[in-house]
């Protein structure tokens, strides 16, 4: 990952996976901390070869901005300790989670799927999910256009389209049609 | 009708005993709602779906039945139920022992499209979720695309995104009270609710071109400035929404029935509205004055004037009598904002395709449901790397099994139409 940046009214930290119920139930309990509650919990995939994160983010009253903390899970073996214990509420988050993301939250005692059927496998959130639809099937698929142009490779969708788009008829007919110049060639065409 | 039967198998509530009465109270006073017999696992043919193991304890907790005990299902096509929710409900005669909500009904994976859509096309995919709040669906993720463009509104389109958000808040909150007295069986509120909510929708059309998903906010700005039309409508509805709201409120508040079937109802105290996630009104109403445009003022909130309104008694009537004052102080702001709003550009400038730095962001708001917050993650491309929302039905949610057993099976839709959800936000 490179080297990222935060906004101006949050301040953030990263743990390690297996201290958060510490780290969590210090910033609750101190008096001078007093985050007494639970704002979001979040899980983020960092992609196939990198890790899972558990992002919380946390209020109090002494203190002028939002907290994030940020605790790292393995990839391969996603374990998180369950912070329900603290915040009843934080079981619908992990319900989530665990759904969207496949990540296991031990001693919460409700884990199960919340949005999906009990009896799906997949964990739709993650970055390796492919959604298998159509679009998998088209001329165009492994183009996504909102890559960066320069990844673009637009030969075989360019013979796709060359025979059905622009209409012959229509060419060059009718100023202002807007298809003139309409094959692909130059970039500079396409919306960015 | 003489009893000749001397084991009736499901008993009525007069007829049970002190000890059986005392431990269904001592439930309803939200210790964990948990019979201490394990009873008999029953199995899902129980509620119509095909049979299987339990996958958690609390699963097999809400599946095992004592004697006497059935489970029903309630929803997910019910007309009660706010959307289509299915509340598996376990019951001893009429009274509630235990809940176990399933969702998913209407779950769309918004998360999951918004990571395919640029930063514009985002704030129309969010339109739906919540959809009697759409233009709080739109502004936090316009707040944290904001932060992570570096870039900010221009003053009168932070005066016209506060505004409109404000006018969201009121039909939202009118619209509760009309539905809460619709579960108990009132059916005249809500035509008043929607004489209000109807000339809101039309104002807000006139200024955003569409009447229920608004679609209005963009990034760096607001899509249309104030015409003609929106402030003539503006002004027309002014001039009689107080009377219409006490009119209603007229109707409801005095209610017999209303009154008993509210007060004391469903009562939440305040650490326990903390612990369980729920914000908003529902928890200014159990005493704490936690309100995300004071506590972290966002857009303009902090040049207005307002006080965070609480009520303390945390049952069904307090939340209730909370709408209705945030309503007011709804108003009061509104003609703030009328009276203050600067001229000026509404739009900055920004590309149409946006590619922030890379990055993280928070922008949270308060929704007329409550702490609405997004979590975007930029990696430098056009398209979020991660987009997380935090939808307060949804957590508010959780609240429902704790409220409710000891309870009648009538009063569910009463004590959750009191939390107003929508569907469409605690499904995503």
């Amino acid at each position: 990952m490179r080297n990222l940046w935060t906004d101006e009214d949050t301040v953030e930290f990263s743990i390690p996976g297996d201290r958060n119920v510490e780290v969590l139930g210090t910033l609750r309990d101190d008096p001078d901390l007093a985050f007494f509650m639970l704002a979001d919990a979040a899980a983020v995939d960092y992609g196939v070869d990198a890790h899972f994160e558990v992002v919380y983010h946390l209020f109090s009253w002494k203190h002028p901005g939002w907290l994030r903390v940020r605790a790292r899970v393995d990839r391969s073996e996603p374990r998180i300790r369950s912070i329900t214990d603290m915040w009843e509420g934080a079981m619908f988050h992990e319900r989530e989670m665990y759904d969207m993301m496949g990540i296991v939250f031990e001693g919460n005692r409700d884990l199960r799927r919340i949005y999906m059927s009990p009896d799906y496998r997949s964990f739709p959130l993650r970055k390796d999910f492919v959604l298998p639809d159509d679009a998998a099937d088209s001329p165009a698929a492994g183009v996504n256009p909102l890559e960066r142009p320069e990844t673009w490779d637009l030969s075989h969708f360019r013979e796709a389209v060359a025979v059905t788009f622009p209409p012959s008829d229509l060419r060059g007919d009718a100023p202002g049609e807007g298809v003139e110049g309409g094959d692909f060639a130059d970039s500079e065409s396409r919306p960015r | 009708m003489t009893r000749t039967d001397p084991e009736p198998r499901i008993p009525d509530p007069i007829e049970l005993d002190a000890a059986e009465e005392a431990r269904l109270r001592a439930a309803a006073g939200l210790v964990p709602a948990r019979p201490e017999s394990g009873g008999e696992y029953a199995g899902f043919d129980q509620v119509g779906i095909p049979d299987r193991p339990p996958q958690t304890d609390r699963e097999r907790e809400v599946y095992s039945l004592d004697e006497g005990e059935m489970l029903i299902n309630m929803g997910p096509q019910h007309p009660s139920t706010h959307g289509v929710m299915r509340l598996v409900v376990k019951v001893r005669g009429e009274i509630i022992v235990d809940i176990d909500p399933v969702l998913g009904y209407l779950h769309r994976g918004i998360e999951k499209l918004c990571e395919n859509a640029t930063y514009t096309t985002v704030l129309t995919y969010v339109d739906p979720m919540d959809y009697l709040s759409t233009m709080h669906n739109e502004h936090a993720p316009a707040i944290a695309f904001e932060k992570l463009y570096g870039i900010k509104a221009p003053p009168r389109a932070e005066y016209i995104r506060a505004l409109v958000v404000e006018l969201n808040r009121v039909f939202s909150h009118g619209l509760m009270m009309g539905f809460l007295a619709l579960d108990m069986g009132g059916l005249t509120p809500i035509l008043y609710s929607f004489i209000n909510r109807d000339e809101i929708v039309d104002m807000l059309s006139a200024i955003s071109g569409q009447r229920m998903l608004f679609n209005f906010f963009r990034v760096g700005g607001v899509n249309w400035d104030t015409n003609d039309e929106f402030l003539s409508r503006l002004g027309t509805w002014r001039s009689r929404v107080l009377k219409n709201i006490e009119m209603n409120e007229d109707m409801i508040t005095g209610n017999e029935i209303f009154r008993s079937r509210t007060i004391g109802m469903g009562t939440l105290t305040g650490d326990q509205a903390i612990s369980l996630g729920v914000t908003g009104p529902n928890l200014r109403a159990s005493g704490v004055p936690f309100d995300v445009r004071k506590a972290k003022p966002y857009s303009i909130y902090d040049e207005l004037e307002f006080d965070v309104i609480t009520h303390e008694g945390g049952d069904s009537y307090s939340r209730y009598l909370q709408r209705i004052a945030e309503i007011k102080q709804s108003i009061h702001l509104i003609d703030q904002i009328i009276d203050k709003m600067p001229h000026g550009p509404v739009q900055a400038q920004v590309p149409g395709i946006i590619r922030p730095r890379p990055g993280r962001a928070y922008g949270a708001v308060e929704s007329p449901r409550g702490l609405y917050s997004v979590y975007a993650i930029s990696d430098g491309g056009p398209t979020p790397y991660r987009f997380r929302m935090r939808d307060p039905s949804f957590i508010s949610l959780q609240a429902l099994p704790k409220l409710m057993p000891g309870r009648l099976v009538a009063d569910t839709m009463a004590v959750m139409a009191s939390l107003d959800p929508v569907m469409g936000g605690v499904d995503k």
